[in-house]
């Protein structure tokens, strides 16, 4: 049911042309350098400290390595963060 | 992030404590709060700005996530308010101190008038004083230096032209003072009269036809210049000219010959008191008493506040010791002082231009202890007083 709907969603913006954040619940990272990480849709702060940023989103998880890392702004689905950043990872669930 | 809007509504720093701290910031979120400059100090510590407005939802959620809050400061207008308030008798002495250099600075406290005489600058210190500009009072709702000195101008006739300046808390005012000229009465046809009888010794007429020469006997009232330039015509111009002649006065003195004069000797006992309206109340030095003649002198000073004068007054009383001494002066002394003091009252009588050249004494008799003493001038003064004619009526 749930994989039809996935299906259904990502049709209806291709066909669309709508952006696919909107349409399928995924976060929209912005970076501004290595300095500015700005991350949109996100559905929850999962760990914070001065290196790792771990935050939840639809379909897993995003990690953020760093050093000095430390949240700017805190919205109900927006983050800014700042810091020296390393990387930008992805961790889907179920892997 | 510290904008304008957050100034007035208020921020907080505080410091989180506790295990679950990433669920509750995410539970505060959620709420609608908004978090910002998060940063983690230690394992389980967070330092991180709120905003006011959202510190009863962090209260509400932080028991369940086991969270400390503790908060370190708070920024903005309702933290400035409430630390003013707490500390109300510095804002009262500030707003007091505020009141107090106003009203000080808006207060008059000095008039200087110059280039008057005493008498205008009395009057214009009145008038001032009738349009409420005195020393002490508030600047506020006084007119302006404008106004003041175009009324001064208009109320005090004396005046030709007065400045008036305020200068922080004083006025400056300076003025020029009319000087009468009466242009008109000095090209009336005139001619001179002599106001007393005398013999001519010097005659220097500046206008007009002199009719007298040197050596004639003048009676009073007879002329002495005309401004009738030619005999049998009508031109009849100013006279202007000085007559000097010689006059004889007499005069008449009663001397006794002995006087009788208190002398204070030096000594004095001072007495202090105050006075409460008619009531005295002696404070010090009552109790000396006063030997023989006494002269006693009282000088009773007003205390004033301002312009209320108290109603005590400060009493100072001193008793002089008198010594009775009299004199017995001769023939010659009498006489020496008789004419002395006759010469004095006659040149005061006659005023400056006149000179005494000879004096005589006509009769120095005694009679009753008294000195009789007859004296006669000889005095050179001038006599010509300028006599207008009224022309055509």
């Amino acid at each position: 049911m749930a994989k039809w709907q996935q299906n259904i969603r990502a049709w209806i913006g291709r066909y669309f042309d709508l952006p696919s954040d909107v349409m399928l619940d995924l976060p929209r990272i912005t970076t501004i350098g290595s300095i500015h990480v700005y991350i949109e849709n996100h559905t929850g702060l999962l760990h914070f400290s001065d290196n790792e940023i771990r935050i939840q989103y639809k379909k897993g998880q995003v990690r953020i390595l760093g050093s000095g890392l430390g949240i700017k702004m805190m919205l109900k689905e927006e983050l800014l963060l700042e810091g020296e950043l390393k990387s930008v990872e992805f961790l889907p669930d179920g892997q | 992030m510290g904008n304008q809007h957050d100034f007035y509504q208020g921020t907080m720093n505080i410091r989180l404590k506790g295990s679950l701290i990433e669920p509750f910031l995410h539970a505060c979120t959620r709420q609608g709060c908004q978090l910002s400059r998060v940063r983690r100090i230690g394992d389980d510590e967070v330092v991180l700005t709120i905003r006011l407005r959202d510190w009863p939802i962090m209260r509400k959620l932080r028991k369940k996530y086991r969270c400390k809050i503790e908060i370190i400061d708070g920024k903005g207008v309702p933290f400035l308010v409430k630390r003013m308030v707490k500390k109300t008798s510095l804002l009262l002495s500030f707003i007091a101190a505020v009141i107090f250099i106003f009203v000080l600075a808006n207060t008059l406290w000095s008039i200087e008038v110059k280039g008057l005489s005493p008498e205008l600058e009395a009057s214009v210190e009145k008038k001032l004083k009738s349009y409420g500009v005195y020393p002490g009072k508030l600047t506020i709702g006084m007119d302006d230096p404008i106004e003041i000195q175009s009324k001064l101008l208009d109320d005090i006739p004396d005046l030709l032209w007065v400045g008036v300046k305020k200068q922080g808390t004083s006025y400056h005012l300076y003025g020029v003072e009319k000087t009468r000229q009466d242009l008109d009465e000095n090209d009336r046809p005139s001619y001179l009269v002599a106001t007393k009888k005398g013999m001519v010794i010097r005659s220097f007429i500046k206008k007009g036809r002199p009719l007298v020469s040197v050596y004639d006997i003048v009676k009073k009232g007879q002329p002495l210049a005309t401004g009738e330039l030619v005999e049998e015509g009508d031109v009849f111009v100013h006279t202007e000219g000085e007559v000097i002649a010689e006059t004889w006065y007499k005069a008449e003195q009663q001397l006794p010959l002995k006087h009788i004069l208190d002398l204070t000797s030096g000594e004095a006992n001072y007495s202090y008191g105050l006075k409460i309206g008619s009531f005295k109340l002696p404070l010090w030095g009552w109790w000396k008493s006063d030997e023989g003649k006494v002269r006693e002198e009282e000088v009773v000073t007003d205390w004033n506040v301002r312009d209320w004068t108290l109603p005590i007054q400060w009493q100072k009383k001193t008793a002089f010791q008198i010594d009775r001494v009299s004199f017995n002066q001769s023939k010659k002394e009498l006489q020496e002082i008789g004419a002395k003091t006759a010469r004095r009252s006659l040149l005061q009588q006659l005023g400056e231009d006149a000179a005494i050249k000879d004096e005589k004494v006509l009769h120095l008799g005694e009679e009753h202890g008294k000195v009789k003493l007859i004296l006669l001038f000889k005095v050179h003064e001038n006599i010509a007083e300028t006599k207008y004619i009224s022309q055509g009526d």
